[in-house]
């Protein structure tokens, strides 16, 4: 199970979750992905659609307007 | 912090909001916002006031242009900011979200990473300026408030919005990514 | 770890995290807020009311995360409709009480009160031009003032070309007025398919355009 860390650090809306949904595509089951974001948007539809999708998913706060999701591939 | 653990402070101050939640408190503020102004919300036209205002002070007259050669936009032009309620209903947005992301303590100055963030800004702000005083509005004013106005340029806005998008998106996927 | 999705987003606060407490400013917005609104307030109680709806309207979009560029460009970009709902909803509810509003003017004998704007090409392209800039800038006009607020360079940025872009407008607007305005005019649906047809009709689509959004959103997508 290997660990990945994407930063989308700066990136404007939709980017965290379009580069989340190209990330996560290539990696295998049981992998996890640890997606840095500060977008208050992204906070909302990464989590969203990797639920959606299936996957486990957490949100921490990692500071002033910042937070990492992690995702852990499913399936 | 006892505070940040309490119940009713998490959810309705630190955590963010169900979209649902959203949409009908918006559609409520909308109604109010009608029946105690007798006109629904608009974001828009103040910024060309804006505009026009500075215009005015720094470059000449605009009220001779065809646009703002109408009893309320002539009218408009001579309040001023703090005068005008379209204006302070924007600033108010601003405010508001400055005050929630303060209370949540998720305000955070979030920088311009690249060049590319520079011309999208500048290219969309403008594509979307220009756009909104020749279809009437923006997706507040034309979409949400002239679609609940039963409006036909309302609808006639929602197909083309969307089409516009559909090319936003390929055009930031090619280029601004 | 769960994955069940919740009404509202469970978000974990890392211990110990280096953050400050913003409560204290948020404190001092807030009354900055209140007295400013007395200030107006004391002009005129029209000027308090903008401010205050303002604040409002705000505070909503803000902590619901709403974004109406989302609810236009997910579908198709993401594959994501809970935002395009969401509008829907908010369209709907909106709806209901501008035809009430409406229809006690009109029956009054005054005039139709709301934003009913003249039909035209106009409209066509002055849409689509706002559809392509709020998607490449990130936030359409409500979505740009929310996120000025939240500290987004990037918005700050593109609201003054925004600005910029509608006085660009007004300059143009006379070509636009003659090739493609004159001439036409405004059609408000209950008016022209009398008022029982034109609300019906128009729920009825938005409840279908729904049920569309719910099933496309449902497609499992990757």
């Amino acid at each position: 199970m290997a660990e990945y860390r994407l930063d989308c650090l700066g990136e404007a809306c939709p980017v965290p979750l379009l580069k989340t949904q190209k990330k996560l595509a290539g990696l295998n089951v049981g992998d996890m992905l640890i997606v840095e974001i500060d977008h208050s948007c992204a906070m909302k539809n990464v989590p969203e659609w990797a639920r959606k999708e299936g996957h486990n998913v957490e949100i921490e706060e990692t500071g002033d307007g910042e937070w990492e999701i992690y995702i852990e591939k499913v399936k | 912090m006892k505070l940040e653990e309490n119940r009713y402070f998490k959810a309705v101050v630190k955590d963010a909001w169900p979209y649902t939640v959203g949409a009908v408190l918006l559609a409520l503020l909308n109604i109010t916002l009608f029946i105690a102004n007798g006109s629904p919300w608009g974001v828009t036209t103040p910024f060309v006031y804006w505009a026009a205002w500075i215009h005015e002070t720094l470059v000449g007259p605009v009220r001779d242009w065809v646009y703002f050669n109408n009893p309320t936009h002539l009218k408009a032009l001579d309040l001023t900011f703090f005068t005008h309620g379209g204006s302070l209903m924007n600033l108010g947005i601003i405010i508001g979200a400055l005050f929630t992301s303060l209370a949540a303590s998720q305000f955070k100055i979030r920088k311009i990473k690249s060049f590319r963030q520079v011309i999208a800004a500048i290219v969309g702000g403008l594509l979307m300026g220009y756009g909104t005083r020749i279809a009437f509005g923006c997706n507040i004013g034309a979409f949400f408030s002239g679609v609940a106005s039963f409006s036909l340029h309302g609808w006639v806005y929602t197909i083309f919005i969307f089409a516009g998008a559909w090319i936003g998106s390929k055009l930031l996927v090619k280029f601004f990514m | 770890m769960e994955t069940k999705t919740t009404v509202t987003e469970r978000v974990t606060v890392r211990p110990g995290r280096k953050k400050k407490n913003q409560l204290p400013a948020a404190i001092v917005v807030l009354l900055g807020v209140i007295w400013f609104a007395f200030l107006l307030g004391g002009q005129s109680a029209g000027l308090a009311l903008s401010w205050i709806f303002g604040i409002c309207f705000g505070v909503v979009l803000q902590k619901s995360r709403f974004c109406f560029t989302a609810a236009f460009r997910d579908p198709v970009l993401t594959g994501s409709t809970s935002l395009t709902k969401a509008v829907i909803i908010a369209v709907s509810i909106a709806s209901v009480g501008f035809g009430a509003i409406q229809y006690a003017a009109v029956t009054k004998g005054g005039t139709l009160p709301g934003f009913v704007s003249p039909v035209g090409w106009h409209v066509a392209i002055g849409a689509l031009m706002f559809g392509i800039g709020m998607v490449i800038s990130g936030g359409c006009a409500s979505g740009t003032l929310m996120r000025v607020g939240e500290g987004f360079m990037m918005q700050w940025l593109s609201l003054i070309f925004f600005v910029l872009g509608t006085l660009w407008g007004a300059h143009d607007y006379s070509w636009w007025k003659s090739i493609f305005i004159d001439g036409t005019s405004g059609v408000h649906l209950p008016s022209v398919l009398g008022w029982p047809l034109g609300i019906v009709l128009q729920l009825t689509v938005l409840g279908l355009l729904y049920i569309l959004a719910d099933r496309w959103g449902n497609r499992q997508k990757s």
